[in-house]
C-alpha cells in the first residue's frame, strides 16, 4: 500500500477524535511492519470492503482504553472495561473509518464500506492482517497512546 | 392503505410514465412537480410517504432538491430517478441521505421493489436474520466435511453480545451489503493442526501454514455462505472482507454493536466456534 493512502484515515482522526471530547491529537510516528504484530490490551478490528479492502485496528492498552472511555463519556469514572465502555471505544473505531470512508471518497476512491467492529482483549496476543505490510501509526490523543494499523490493498 | 407517491420530473413525458407505472402498481400519485418551489409546497399539502426524483433539471437538480426537502423534513423519503448513475452520484445521493436509486429507463418491477423496501425496510433483515444463521452453518459443515473429512454436528449456544474467549485461533472476517455483519470463527491450535494434517495428508510445516489454513478456511465458509444468500436473495448483495487472524495468547472477543448468533461444531478434531451477526444496513439501491 502506498504510504500517501494512509492521509484520510489520519484525516478521519484529526476530524472525529476533537469531536468526542479530546483536546490534542499529535501524531508521533509512523512506522512499516510485517502483516503480524503483538498487541496488549485492546484492539478494534474494522474490515474495509471495496475498492481497496482489508481492515484498520485500533490498539491501546488497558488503562489507556479505560481512560479513553472515560472521557469519551464525559469524565464517568470507568474503574472496568465493561460493555458500557467497550462499547465508546467501538463507536470511536466505527465512526473514524467511516469519516475515513467518507475522506477516501474526496480523493476519488468511492464505494468504501466498513462491517461493526468487533474487539480483542487480551495480553501478548498476536495480530496477522491479511496484507503483506501493516502501517502503524502512532496517536498520542491527549495523553493517552494510541496505535493504528493499516492493512488495505 | 395505499403508498402515497409525489414525481418530481422536469419531462412530462417522464412524469406520466412513472405516474403510471406506479398507479398501475397500486400506488397513489399525490402530486406532480418540476420546480425546487412546487416541491416544497405540494409535499406540505399532499404529505406523501415518498418522493421520486429526477437529477438533470433545469434550476434546482435532483440533489439540490432532495437536500432542501430534507432540510424541510428529514424524514422524507425520497428515490431518485435519473439516467444517470454512477459512483460519484451514488456517493452524493448517500451524502444527501437519499432512500434508492433507480435508473432510468425504470423497470416497474424494480420500481416496486425498492419502494417495498423502503417503505418496510426491516423485511430484507428479517429474510437474513431467518436464513442467514443456517446458511453460515451449511457453508461451514459442507466444507469442513469435503476438506478435512470429518462429520459435523452444531451445538447451538444463543445469541448474545456477551465475549467469547478465544480457544487458540480467532478468524474475524467483516460483511457489507444491504445488511453489515461479522463471522468470527475460533478453534484451539491443537484441532487446527489436526484438520491442517487431515487436509494436507502430513503435519503442517510449521505455524504459519496452520495459520494459513485457518485463515483460508474462514474465507471459504464466509465467501461461500454469502454467495449462497445472494443467490436466495439478490438484494443481500453481501460480499466479505479479507480474514484478520489473532493468535498466540488467548483473548476475549466482543461485539458491542452486534448480537452473535453463536454455535459450536463439533468435529472429529474438536470443536470449532462460529459467531454470525447482522445489523440493519441502508435500504435497497439498484
Amino acid at each position: 500500500m502506498d504510504v500517501n493512502m494512509i492521509n484520510p484515515i489520519l484525516c478521519a482522526f484529526a476530524e472525529i477524535i476533537p469531536q468526542i471530547g479530546f483536546q490534542t491529537v499529535q501524531k508521533k510516528n509512523l512506522s512499516l511492519v510485517g502483516p503480524t504484530f503483538t498487541y496488549d490490551g485492546v484492539l478494534i478490528n474494522l474490515s474495509v470492503i471495496g475498492p481497496i479492502k482489508g481492515v484498520i485496528m485500533i490498539g491501546m492498552d488497558n488503562d489507556s482504553a479505560k481512560r479513553f472511555a472515560s472521557k469519551m463519556m464525559m469524565g464517568m469514572e470507568v474503574v472496568e472495561f465493561d460493555k458500557l465502555a467497550q462499547s465508546a471505544v467501538s463507536e470511536m473505531g466505527n465512526m473514524v473509518c467511516a469519516n475515513a470512508c467518507t475522506q477516501y471518497s474526496k480523493i476519488g476512491v468511492t464505494g468504501l464500506d466498513i462491517s461493526p467492529p468487533i474487539l480483542m482483549i487480551g495480553q501478548g496476543g498476536q495480530a496477522t492482517l491479511p496484507v503483506p505490510q501493516t502501517i502503524v501509526i502512532h496517536f498520542l490523543v491527549d495523553d493517552i497512546n494510541i496505535k493504528v494499523y493499516v492493512g488495505l490493498v | 392503505m395505499s403508498v402515497k407517491v409525489m414525481v418530481m420530473d422536469d419531462s412530462p413525458f417522464s412524469r406520466m410514465m412513472i405516474s403510471e407505472a406506479l398507479t398501475e402498481n397500486g400506488y397513489e400519485v399525490v402530486g406532480e412537480v418540476d420546480t425546487l418551489e412546487d416541491l416544497l409546497e405540494t409535499y406540505a399539502t399532499c404529505k406523501p410517504d415518498l418522493v421520486t426524483m429526477d437529477i438533470a433539471m433545469p434550476g434546482a437538480d435532483g440533489f439540490e432538491c432532495s437536500r432542501e426537502l430534507r432540510m424541510h423534513d428529514p424524514k422524507a423519503k425520497i428515490i431518485l430517478v435519473s439516467s444517470m448513475k454512477d459512483e460519484e452520484t451514488e456517493a452524493e445521493a448517500k451524502r444527501i441521505g437519499v432512500s434508492g436509486y433507480i435508473q432510468k429507463p425504470i423497470d416497474a418491477e424494480t420500481l416496486v421493489k425498492v419502494i417495498n423496501n423502503i417503505m418496510s425496510p426491516d423485511s430484507l433483515y428479517e429474510k437474513l436474520m431467518e436464513r442467514g444463521f443456517d446458511t453460515f452453518k451449511e457453508a461451514l459443515a459442507q466444507n469442513v466435511t469435503r476438506m478435512a473429512k470429518t462429520p459435523v454436528a452444531f451445538t447451538e449456544m444463543g445469541i448474545t453480545d456477551d465475549p467469547y474467549m478465544s480457544q487458540g485461533i480467532t478468524t474475524v472476517i467483516g460483511i457489507i451489503g444491504q445488511s453489515t455483519g461479522t463471522m468470527i470463527m475460533d478453534l484451539s491450535i491443537e484441532s487446527a493442526e489436526k484438520i491442517a494434517e487431515a487436509i494436507l495428508r502430513r503435519p503442517a510445516k510449521n505455524r504459519d501454514e496452520v495459520l494459513a489454513m485457518v485463515s483460508e478456511l474462514a474465507n471459504i465458509i464466509a465467501g461461500i455462505a454469502c454467495s449462497m444468500l445472494n443467490k436466495k436473495e439478490k438484494a443481500f448483495s453481501l460480499r466479505v472482507s479479507p480474514p484478520s487472524l489473532f493468535h498466540g495468547n488467548t483473548a476475549e472477543i466482543t461485539s458491542p454493536s452486534v448480537k452473535i448468533h453463536q454455535f459450536l461444531a463439533a468435529t472429529d478434531f474438536g470443536d470449532i466456534f462460529l459467531g454470525v451477526g447482522f445489523k440493519k444496513g441502508s435500504v435497497l439501491w439498484m
